[in-house]
């Protein structure tokens, strides 16, 4: 052939590029062939492997996991799933070296799917387990508005509630409040759902919102024990004792093993029944409950100085603040026999501060009451926090 | 007679539109277009090689090692070794000449050989390179790629029966496809083929070159992917005081590429020197030796090493083990490399610069959380700038140092620690261990190379050096003959410069000066008189070596300003070059052999 002569440029240059051009497409078929036979075998090893890792890491032997989850790369550096699980691995087998390389993998993941909802979560928990407040807001909120791969709604009700959990862990309140009203109007008619939208209202210190989840939730499932004493508690929280009662009444009702809703009623009740302040009683039982509530203030009192070992006959009111109590006590009894005048329209408040003071001070010292002593100690409290 | 339409469908009528067209094309092509068009598909026939070379030793990994490799298995402790048997009786029975890195044996093709490689030898190199690497001895697959590259670059050049000139060159581009295949990292392959295998800078190649680098690398990623060779950390440089502790980096980096040098230039001699029949058993011991390291728990040293440099970069390891894991992988590349089994220094060098820089960034971080509370660069980021390190002070290559690290991390924002950190590298290895690595192993072989860094070392001699003072009598062309005459008189030179106008330089003996007088040409101009053709003239800056193309036809040569051409800056004459020369070779020292 001519192409093989010593003076083969210029004469014959275009039938050796030619042939040169065949032999390069006929190289690659062979080397596409190749490479499609090789990836096949890797892809299948990478499964093996891959189904292997998640075993581990459902079993939570999370480097065995992780070990796994690698060697399926090695097969097929490039699946987004393997990727994902490692990192989900890495992430969470609480080595926080491992955090960085999770992070890795998922921004990378994240850079060729901003969109993925699965990576946008993953890399938002990351962002969590360093407690990185802005970037864990921002990943678990592109998690929410991203795109599922299967049952959108439960999966976005669920990303906000992990936000608002990682929100209230953080102590970031106000931003918890925002992502819980998201979330109390987009929960699905599901009594579960609405139970646990009422916990972290709870959890956000949110009374109203708490027991208006439960309301809801009762109004799906009337005889839901678990939402009726919720209800009780969170009113008997914000101080709604009449409601209280009839939630918790009725979580006893419904269940009567319900130890906690059980104490919660009594306490209500001795509330609602010794509260001097009520609005529907008369001017007797007003001043029968401050004659009562006196009493039981300077037994608390005595109780609580005998638990301290102190003497309140020979300490003086400079030495403790129960002797302090005992005296204010002893100069306010005389007051109770002038109850009855109508011209002492101060008095009641002012015997109440009495006992305020010692059923609060006891407390504070001696640890939580019990009985009527908690009942006053509620009522000094509801008292308190409508004068301000 | 004929029918019309059959003599329209002769062969000879059929085939003359293609061989217009074939004429047409033959009058296109000259050599250097032709030899860029080679490039191209010897770029595309290396990528095509590499990516089967790479597909290889996975599989010889996958089918040696399982994909799943367990400390304290004994797979780990018997392959390396089993196939290091194999390899050394393939190297020395089949593919003599396979042995160690092959960006040498390039180089000598190159400057030795006329271009040539044996195809024999790319065969060998992908099949012991695959075995070895695959088998875990601590080797990688980029410097035996180049050679791949190489060899196929030189097999086309010599089936072609291209001009020999054209031949010598092939190498070269070969090697940079091979080389740019392998790393993914075409710019870097450039320059590492410049720096190290032609050893000088040559425009006349660098078009091939950059063409067979890119179309190998466009080959590899379109089977293999874009992916990088392991995933790049986020990268940061965000105080200047940073530079301290990188700058530490770079001395110990300089350092470590010292030893690693020397170990290799102290044990390889002595190896070779042994019985030949130990030479068997070199590859064998060494592998055993990298079986050990890893059944004893370090099996990340084994092989190329590159998932292990990924975790080392995003801080899966302590900077103790890191450091623990540089030593491990010097002496097992030490041992892998000086028994001859055929593999490259590139992912090594790599390897220990990422674990040496994670050291380095995970002792700085220590440090900067007793006294600020939380470290400013990541680990990742010292990896990454150690590895441009170490190919800074061990494969002492600067300039691909800087930009390798840039290619494969993509982020520029690094570039000043890579610089710095490399600077301190090359200056201490420069200073510790005088050859460099590759040309300590030429020598070792009985080769003299030329080299970049001898040639950037030597000073040039420029015509200033040779230049004697302005000449105290020069004449001007616009004056008589007589006026001229009587000026030189009292002068003992035997030439003189004459000032032309309006520019130029001419000269004029005193004996012709003398017979114009005699001519009875005393009252013309000398510019009447003396030839058109004026006298070439130099400048102070050029090298001395152009001044010798003139100093044999004039006594004097004119050496003149560049920005005024009449202004004489002082004359050159042949005495006062060879005058030159002559000190200049008495002062140097002969080179080493």
């Amino acid at each position: 052939m001519s192409w093989t002569s010593p003076k083969l440029v210029p004469r014959s240059a275009p039938i050796v590029l030619l042939i040169l051009t065949l032999a390069a497409a006929v190289s690659f078929a062979a080397v596409s062939h190749l490479v499609a036979r090789f990836t096949a075998n890797q892809q299948s090893r990478g499964r093996k492997l891959y189904a292997q890792g998640l075993a581990e890491a459902s079993a939570g032997r999370y480097d065995d996991a992780i070990a796994a989850f690698r060697a399926a790369l090695t097969c097929d550096p490039t699946n987004s799933q393997y990727q994902l699980s490692l990192a989900r691995a890495l992430r969470d087998s609480n080595d926080p070296r491992h955090l960085d390389e999770a992070e890795s993998y998922l921004i990378a993941l994240w850079q060729r799917a901003p969109q993925d909802a699965a990576v946008n979560l993953a890399l938002a928990r990351v962002a969590a387990h360093r407690g990185s407040l802005e970037d864990a807001t921002r990943y678990y909120h592109n998690a929410m508005y991203g795109v599922w791969n299967a049952d959108t709604e439960a999966s976005r009700s669920k990303a906000r509630i992990e936000l608002i959990q990682f929100l209230l862990k953080q102590g970031a309140r106000d931003e918890a409040a925002s992502e819980l009203m998201a979330l109390a109007t987009a929960l699905p008619p599901d009594p579960a759902a609405h139970l646990q939208a009422a916990k972290l209202f709870g959890n956000a210190h949110d009374d109203a919102g708490e027991l208006a989840q439960y309301e809801e939730a009762l109004r799906l499932a009337p005889t839901n024990a678990a939402a009726l004493a919720g209800a009780g508690e969170a009113a008997y929280r914000s101080r709604d004792y009449l409601t209280a009662r009839r939630y918790l009444q009725a979580a006893v009702n419904a269940n009567p093993s319900d130890s906690d809703s059980r104490e919660l009623l009594e306490t209500t009740d001795l509330i609602l029944h010794n509260d001097p302040f009520a609005s529907h009683i008369s001017d007797a039982e007003r001043n029968r409950r401050i004659t009562a509530a006196f009493a039981q203030a300077e037994k608390r009192l005595a109780e609580c100085a005998q638990q301290k070992g102190v003497d309140l006959k020979t300490a003086t009111p400079a030495a403790t603040p129960l002797a302090s109590l005992q005296s204010l006590w002893t100069e306010a009894k005389p007051d109770l026999a002038r109850l009855r005048s109508p011209a002492e329209t101060d008095l009641p408040d002012a015997l109440l501060d009495v006992v305020l003071q010692i059923e609060q001070q006891t407390t504070t010292t001696c640890g939580q009451p019990q009985g009527l002593d908690l009942a006053l100690l509620r009522i000094s409290q509801r008292r308190e926090a409508a004068s301000q | 007679m004929s029918d019309p339409a059959s003599s329209a469908n002769s062969p000879a009528v059929r085939f003359q539109a293609p061989r217009r067209l074939f004429s047409t094309l033959e009058g296109v092509f000259n050599e250097e277009l032709f030899f860029l068009i080679l490039s191209v598909f010897i770029g595309i026939f290396a990528g095509l090689a590499v990516v089967c070379f790479r597909l290889a030793i996975d599989w010889m990994h996958l089918a040696l090692l399982g994909p799943l490799p367990q400390t304290h298995s004994w797979r780990l402790f018997a392959v390396p070794a089993l196939a290091g048997l194999i390899v050394a009786a393939l190297v020395i029975h089949v593919f003599p000449g396979i042995r160690g890195s092959g960006v040498n044996q390039t180089k000598a093709a190159l400057y030795i050989f006329n271009g040539f490689i044996p195809f024999r030898t790319a065969i060998g190199k992908f099949i012991c390179a695959a075995i070895a690497i695959g088998s875990g001895q601590s080797l990688g697959p980029e410097d035996p790629s180049l050679q791949i590259g190489a060899g196929i670059a030189s097999a086309l050049g010599r089936q072609l029966q291209i001009s020999r000139e054209k031949l010598r060159l092939m190498a070269p581009v070969g090697a940079a496809a091979g080389l740019a295949a392998a790393f993914n990292a075409p710019i870097s392959a450039v320059l590492f083929v410049i720096e190290e295998v032609i050893g000088r800078w040559s425009a006349g190649i660098l078009g091939s070159v950059v063409l067979s680098a890119v179309s190998s690398v466009v080959i590899v990623r379109w089977f293999l992917g874009s992916e990088p060779l392991f995933r790049i950390p986020v990268t940061a440089f965000k105080r200047p005081a940073e530079l301290i502790a990188y700058a530490v980096l770079g001395i110990v980096g300089g350092l470590a590429s010292v030893a690693f040098a020397k170990s290799i230039g102290y044990l390889r001699p002595r190896l070779k020197a042994l019985p030949r029949w130990t030479q068997y058993f070199q590859p064998a011991l060494a592998g055993l030796l990298i079986g050990l390291i890893a059944f004893l728990g370090a099996p990340q040293i084994m092989g190329a090493g590159y998932d292990s440099m990924d975790q080392a970069m995003h801080g899966q390891y302590a900077w103790k083990i890191l450091a623990v894991l540089a030593l491990l992988k010097v002496l097992a590349t030490t041992f892998s490399f000086v028994s001859g089994a055929p593999g490259g220094m590139f992912a090594p060098t790599l390897f220990v610069g990422a674990m040496l820089g994670g050291a380095v960034g995970g002792a700085v971080g220590d440090i900067e959380r007793i006294f600020f509370h939380h470290p400013a660069g990541s680990t990742g980021t010292y990896a990454l700038v150690g590895m441009g390190v170490l190919f800074a002070g061990f494969l002492r290559v600067p300039m691909t140092s800087v930009f390798m690290v840039l290619e494969v991390s993509g982020n520029y924002e690094i570039v000043v620690p890579v610089i710095v950190a490399n600077t301190f590298s090359y200056v201490i290895s420069r200073s510790l261990q005088t050859v460099p690595l590759f040309d300590m192993l030429t020598r070792q072989d009985g080769l003299i190379l030329p080299s970049l860094e001898e040639d950037r070392e030597e000073t040039i001699l420029r015509v200033e050096d040779a230049m004697l003072p302005v000449p105290a009598t020069t004449l001007s062309a616009e004056d008589y003959v007589d006026a001229n005459a009587r000026r030189v008189q009292d002068s003992t030179d035997s030439s003189f410069l004459v000032r032309m106008h309006p520019s130029g330089w001419n000269i004029i003996s005193r004996d012709q000066l003398q017979r114009l007088l005699r001519e009875g040409k005393g009252e013309h101009t000398l510019a009447s008189v003396l030839p058109l053709q004026s006298l070439p003239s130099l400048y102070p800056d050029l090298p001395l070596d152009s001044a010798l193309r003139y100093v044999n036809n004039y006594p004097l040569v004119p050496v003149v300003n560049r920005a005024n051409s009449r202004q004489l800056e002082g004359v050159i004459s042949s005495e006062s070059v060879f005058k030159k020369y002559g000190s200049r070779g008495a002062e140097e020292v002969p080179r080493p052999t």
